[in-house]
């Protein structure tokens, strides 16, 4: 016995629930790192046996089999093999399997096993096969296998002390002599299948549920329009259902604002709280409901199984570009945040495709991007319906940025993949997964941690760099009795005027320049920059503070301005922890300077254009 | 009747007679295999593309659905399977 808690990793297919499994075992207890060198993530917990000694738990990425196809999996095999830098050898395997899918599932359990680490299986989802009429033997299994299989269903939280007993007793009794696996990929298949079969006392043939549902939502013409309908709906859901928890947030960091003007005397302080933190940070986390709308629904998609189905969905059209569907996936999580979405390019097997995929992710539409669009359209776009019908015409705007940065993001992939990221045509080989009732549970778990993520970004980047532009805006202070608003007059001020020599051809103000700079930082920022720049004006003329961003900046930018700033933003300079994520992701400096830059020629390219046809039509 | 899994009509089921191994790359070929894709064993071709291409291909093969290229599949040749011949 060692002294250190003993060291188990969960090993798995993937879709075998090998997560949920790792889940339920540590509850809250989870530490995510990296593994040195690679950026594969490490996600260990700790449980406790029943008596209370302690267990270190390692949840190893999903993979088919001890060769690796994606770095991924090279981690899983060089963790089990003890090969890994940081890591130590496991002292035991928790082999998760799927009952639903064993005679697939077990081949990559007997390379396991023959391996000689004391094992447990968790025979996983029963309660699904058992459903799909598929009865399980497990001390068959168990016996045929030489290993302890465990039933566990790890979203309802069944069979997990049973898993925990069972890992006791395999590790007291430990190593088994390393066996012999079947040498082929044939050889090992026909035995896996073998022993499901034994183990297997009744099967229906039927996968009713999924099998139907796949026909209505995998038709080629019927199941495209209602990937369509559903973004549709999630992005229409975004405008409707954010409007009455947008105005609580609205009135209460006015009534703060109100609350704090009255308490302290007119100078820095006031002005600091009012204008800086308040105008900023309150400019900033009125879009929370959006963000959780949008975030509910991807967890949903994901949750249930769909979100493989848009891949299937896209894989054609992603073909096209050089792209495969299993970009999809990632390019999706984008549309709330382009750092999940790069870090889930990681499954994609093809180097050159990942590498592309990783390159155009940001040009898919981040929930950061959002507060800039929701503001500029609100201020822009008129409240009403289009030509009788109940669809709201700012909600289609929307989905025309969205779909331009869509539209942007194949063309540049076809442009890459012909010229610096030219290489084999990408693929697609992956699995169907069943569909599953999402936990709700699970649903509000994720919503939470995006809400916490998203707050404190608004606590931490976002007031710092509202405070430092308020500072730089409000001094030094204009003399009275002068021309020039006080903006115009400030440090800030003067550093955006050398900006806009660059940006007026392309129809931005001064108010833009300002706003540009600390959106670097994070996108979301040029809606605080913008609310604080008008905040500092508006200084002590009433009417003028009641006055709502929208409104202000309707009064003072034409609608090509307007225009030009949105398109700007569909291709915009990202923000700087994106840069580093893909810096860290492609293990150079060339591929993320390279992404900066095009990005903003074709930022510069875009507004540029919008400006120019929007004047020409009349509309500067 | 042998015909490639590419043309296979939906619906339809059938064993695989041979892969055309040395046409994928062996990284292609061991995916493949994971899978479960291999020579005897049954399939059936469930979907196929949507509105803009033929590709890709949804597969079932014991209890699970795999999603390939028309590529791949063009690769696989396979023994059409009269109906009745499939057990129940």
């Amino acid at each position: 016995m060692t002294a250190a808690a003993p060291l188990v990793a969960l090993v798995g297919n993937p879709n075998a629930g090998k997560s949920s499994l790792f889940n339920a075992l540590t509850g809250a207890r989870q530490k995510i790192a990296n593994y040195p060198g690679v950026t594969v993530e490490r996600k260990s917990g700790r449980t406790t046996f029943a008596d209370g000694r302690p267990v270190e738990l390692i949840d190893l990425p999903g993979s088919y089999s001890l060769t690796p196809a994606s770095p991924d999996e090279a981690v899983t095999r060089d963790v089990v093999l003890g090969r890994q830098d940081g890591e130590r050898r496991p002292d035991a395997l928790i082999i998760v399997v799927d009952a639903g899918n064993l005679a697939n599932h077990l081949c990559f359990a007997l390379e396991l096993i023959a391996h000689g680490l004391p094992t447990v299986i968790a025979l996983n989802m029963v309660d699904m096969a058992r459903r799909d009429g598929l009865e399980i033997d497990a001390a068959r299994l168990a016996a045929d296998l030489g290993v302890s299989v465990v039933e566990t269903v790890a979203v309802r939280r069944r069979g997990l002390a049973d898993v925990m007993a069972a890992l006791d007793v395999a590790i007291l009794a430990g190593a088994r002599p390393a066996t012999a696996a079947p040498t082929t990929d044939r050889a090992l298949h026909d035995r896996a299948r073998a022993l499901a079969t034994a183990a297997t006392l009744s099967e229906k043939p039927v996968e009713r549920w999924t099998a139907t549902l796949d026909r209505i939502v995998l038709h080629p013409v019927g199941g495209f329009l209602i990937l369509l309908a559903l973004l549709f709906v999630m992005f229409q859901a975004v405008y409707a259902w954010s409007e009455a928890p947008i105005g609580w947030i609205e009135a209460s960091v006015s009534a703060a604002q109100q609350a704090v003007s009255a308490a302290l005397p007119d100078g820095f302080w006031r002005g600091l709280i009012v204008e800086g933190v308040l105008a900023g940070v309150g400019g900033v986390i009125v879009f929370l409901p959006q963000i959780l709308i949008l975030f509910l629904f991807i967890l949903l998609l994901e949750a249930t199984g769909y979100m493989t189905r848009a891949a299937f969905l896209m894989d054609g059209l992603m073909a096209r570009v050089g792209l495969s569907g299993r970009g999809f996936i990632p390019l999706l999580s984008s549309f709330a945040c382009a750092i999940p979405g790069i870090m889930a390019t990681r499954a994609i097997p093809d180097a050159k495709d990942r590498l592309t995929t990783i390159l155009i992710a940001p040009l898919m539409t981040c929930s950061a991007r959002l507060p800039v669009y929701t503001v500029i359209i609100g201020a822009f776009i008129p409240d009403r319906t289009v030509a009788g019908t109940p669809v709201g015409l700012q909600g289609l705007v929307l989905l025309g940025l969205y779909l331009s940065g869509i539209i942007g993001a194949l063309l540049v992939a076809l442009l890459l993949r012909r010229t610096v990221t030219r290489g084999s045509a990408a693929g697609i080989m992956m699995e169907l997964p069943r569909y599953q009732a999402p936990r709700v549970g699970d649903i509000l778990l994720g919503l939470w941690q995006r809400a916490w993520a998203f707050l404190r970004r608004a606590g931490t980047i976002i007031m710092a760099t509202t405070v430092v532009l308020w500072l730089l805006l409000s001094y030094p202070k204009v003399p009275i009795g002068s021309a020039q608003s006080q903006t115009d007059y400030s440090v800030a001020g003067r550093i955006a005027s050398g900006l806009e020599v660059v940006i007026r051809p392309i129809g931005f103000n001064r108010d833009i320049a300002l706003a540009l700079i600390p959106a670097m930082a994070a996108r979301e920022v040029a809606v605080a920059a913008l609310a604080t720049a008008n905040a500092v004006d508006a200084n002590g003329d009433e009417a003028a503070m009641a006055k709502t961003l929208g409104d202000t900046l309707a009064g003072k930018w034409s609608l090509a301005t307007a225009l030009a700033f949105l398109a700007w933003f569909v291709f915009a300079p990202q923000c700087i922890s994106t840069i580093a994520v893909v810096r860290r992701e492609t293990n150079s400096w060339r591929w993320p300077l390279f992404m900066v830059g095009y990005l903003f020629a074709l930022a510069y390219a875009a507004a540029g254009l919008t400006y120019w046809v929007a004047v020409g039509l009349g509309l500067g | 009747m042998t015909v490639s899994l590419a043309t296979l009509p939906l619906g339809q089921r059938a064993r695989i007679a041979r892969i055309d191994w040395p046409s994928l790359s062996p990284d292609e070929g061991r995916r493949l295999r994971e899978l479960g894709l291999m020579e005897d064993v049954e399939v059936e071709a469930l979907h196929r593309g949507s509105l803009f291409s033929r590709d890709p291909l949804a597969v079932k093969i014991g209890r699970m659905q795999v999603v390939i290229r028309g590529r791949h599949a063009a690769a696989i040749m396979v023994d059409v399977l009269a109906q009745d011949a499939v057990a129940a």
